[in-house]
């Protein structure tokens, strides 16, 4: 069995209980039901069993994930998790909600299905995400105490932000203090925005000046770098970026895989399959079938046109864009598809957001140097000679 | 491994390896009937599979990925500056098992050396007799090799000969490039177990540029095969860059011992 693992965005409804200004999501008042949880669940075995890989990383969000119910979570998990059993397979269950219709009630579920932590997420400062009644102002509110609730409550949040221009003009210091002072996290993640879905007024707000963003996340970098880092604050990406540039296992974020077609995609609660939660919920062009009308899985995804673009992609960029002579070409290879196509309208180009990367690697890489350099004068590691490998199968071969 | 007491490291065709037992072996695999054989039921004595002319075949990859055995893989390029965007096929194999990706020093290699650094894939660098051309692409992968922090993985040769030349117990380029007959014995070759020895010491003898030679005792004759006349000046500067970065680390080293004792 293989060390891979395959992860799967699973959308168990497009129904939302919130009104954000940006979302690209349809939301259609469509759940999935019990009834098809267990085709859907030998879908994914199989297909884990075609490629001999042992864990599936399964991802609920929505529309809204807790719209379904604590009680229904229970019963999915144990139903998923027996079947993956029986078939020497392992489900790991991760969460990502808005947080509003958090309660106590959702504790038992968290604790045994998803390891007590759940994802969520708010913007600093919020102007776009919103309640049905209140707007912002309640939506922050809200959102807010559920977050104290659920921390107290013995459950680790970790939170996405996405950056606006309200972001950049509020600046990296006071977005930082946010986020670990005001809500007093410990763990945090900034993500670039990008137009998903059919064309909004809102998201000229989201149109952000790549020369401000670069600045703003360089200086976001820094502080953390200075404040967090060395005390236990987790912010996504630059902590994995850290750990790449000293030499530690590093789980970079999707959009900076060699090939993100081979590890994950998304389904929702109609059986639709898609590369990501981004194109399965905005692009129906990019659609790669349905696991319900869909003999197999595995199937599918081999013979699929649509899929053939997203693996066919960073064979095109390195041989059409400049990413080949990029010094961060391991850490990018061309950014993140959706993102392209937002943005271009094709994913056959490199992230617009291309030159922003190079800022943050560029201050990761020195940071990095900085923190090696730090610990090899401390005597915590020493320089060793690379010695050639043994011959001839131990290491030099293959 | 002991090979270099034993029997040499024999390899062969999938049609020869069926039913060898001779010891350690390498399957050479060309079609993906054949691949999907040999990494499905690896037989004792298999070391790696030699895998030829599958680069472009998506559905070789996708079996190779399924783990069914650790057996690792040497990916051949024939022709790199060409080949070189099929490496991203590699991705998922790379993760259940050893790839490593061999190619000649042909012109346009770059392309596929920078691409297999970046999926952190080990590269074993043919350069034969390199052209003037290849030669100064040959330096600008050494350089590529030596300074840039993004490259995680061995690129042979530069790998062990930097080693070597930083006072490590030495191999030979042969060895170094598994061309040695008394430890690889590659059938196209067809050469004798003592074919380095005997090779350098007909050099030597008929007064050619290796009896005055530095780099004698690592190169023992690698460049001078099969044109004798070739003219190694090219391939000095560049064996000398990696000595000089050999030398710089041994400095840095030797500092560092004298700051931390």
């Amino acid at each position: 069995m293989s060390d891979r693992v395959f992860s799967v965005i699973l959308l168990p409804t497009a129904e939302c209980n919130v009104a954000c200004d940006y979302c690209f999501e349809h939301k259609e008042p469509h759940r999935l039901s019990m009834a098809m949880l267990p085709l859907l669940t030998r879908q994914l075995l199989d297909h884990l069993e075609h490629e001999g890989i042992k864990e599936c990383e399964i991802y609920w969000q929505g529309g809204e994930a807790m719209i379904m119910g604590p009680a229904w979570f229970a019963e999915a998990g144990r139903l998923m998790d027996a079947a993956a059993a029986a078939r020497g397979r392992r489900f790991k269950h991760y969460l990502q909600t808005n947080l509003i219709s958090y309660s106590p009630a959702w504790n038992d579920v968290l604790r045994t299905m998803f390891g007590s932590s759940l994802g969520t997420s708010m913007d600093y400062p919020n102007l776009h995400r919103k309640l049905f009644a209140g707007g912002a102002e309640a939506y922050t509110r809200t959102w807010t105490e559920r977050l104290h609730e659920a921390v107290g409550a013995g459950i680790e949040v970790g939170v996405i932000a996405v950056l606006h221009r309200g972001s950049l003009e509020a600046g990296p210091d006071r977005f930082y203090r946010y986020f670990t002072e005001d809500l007093g996290l410990k763990s945090f993640q900034v993500n670039t925005p990008f137009p998903g879905g059919p064309a909004k007024a809102v998201e000229a707000d989201f149109d952000l000046d790549k020369g401000a963003l670069a600045q703003f996340l360089a200086g976001l970098f820094d502080i953390w770098m200075e404040r967090g880092h060395a005390n236990g604050v987790a912010l996504g990406p630059f902590d994995a970026l850290i750990h790449h540039f000293t030499g530690a296992p590093a789980r970079l974020p999707c959009i900076w895989k060699e090939n993100c077609s081979n590890q994950f995609i998304s389904v929702d609660s109609k059986g639709t399959v898609a590369q990501c939660d981004c194109w399965v919920t905005s692009y129906p062009e990019s659609f790669f079938g349905n696991v319900f009308r869909d003999a197999s899985l595995t199937e599918m995804l081999r013979t699929s046109p649509a899929r053939q673009q997203f693996v066919e992609r960073p064979k095109h960029l390195v041989e059409h864009e400049d990413c080949l002579q990029c010094r961060y070409l391991s850490i990018c290879h061309g950014g993140c598809p959706v993102r392209t196509y937002s943005a271009l309208g094709t994913m056959l180009a490199k992230d617009p957001y291309c030159e922003v990367y190079k800022a943050v690697f560029g201050r990761a890489e020195t940071h990095g140097r900085t923190l090696l350099r730090r610990r090899l004068l401390n005597g915590a590691v020493k320089p060793a000679f690379h010695h050639a490998p043994a011959r001839p199968a131990a290491a030099a071969v293959p | 491994m002991s090979q270099e007491l034993g029997a040499p490291l024999a390899f062969l065709t999938a049609a020869a390896a069926d039913g060898y037992r001779d010891g350690s072996y390498v399957v050479i695999v060309r079609t993906r009937e054949e691949f999907a054989r040999w990494l499905r039921e690896p037989a004792p004595g298999v070391e790696w599979l030699q895998v030829e002319g599958l680069l472009q075949d998506q559905a070789a990859w996708t079996i190779a990925a399924q783990g069914t055995s650790k057996l690792p893989l040497d990916v051949i390029l024939t022709d790199p500056a060409t080949e070189f965007s099929g490496l991203y096929r590699l991705v998922d194999t790379r993760v259940v098992r050893s790839v490593r990706v061999s190619m000649p020093a042909a012109p346009g290699f770059m392309k596929a050396l920078r691409l297999a650094a970046s999926l952190q894939l080990p590269v074993r660098l043919l350069p034969g007799q390199p052209s003037v051309e290849a030669l100064a692409e040959l330096a600008e992968a050494a350089h590529f090799y030596l300074h840039d922090p993004m490259v995680e993985t061995p690129v042979e040769f530069f790998h062990s000969l930097l080693a070597a030349l930083g006072g490590a117990e030495g191999d030979t380029l042969w060895m170094m490039l598994e061309e040695d007959p008394k430890v690889f014995a590659r059938d196209e070759a067809r050469r004798p177990r003592d074919f380095v020895e005997k090779h350098l010491a007909g050099l030597v003898e008929q007064g050619a540029e290796c009896a005055t030679c530095q780099w004698q005792k690592v190169c023992a004759g690698y460049f001078k095969w099969p044109d004798p006349a070739y003219d190694c000046a090219g391939v000095k500067q560049l064996l000398s860059s990696i000595q000089s970065a050999a030398d710089e680390i041994g400095r840095d080293l030797a500092s560092q011992e004298t700051a931390t004792s």
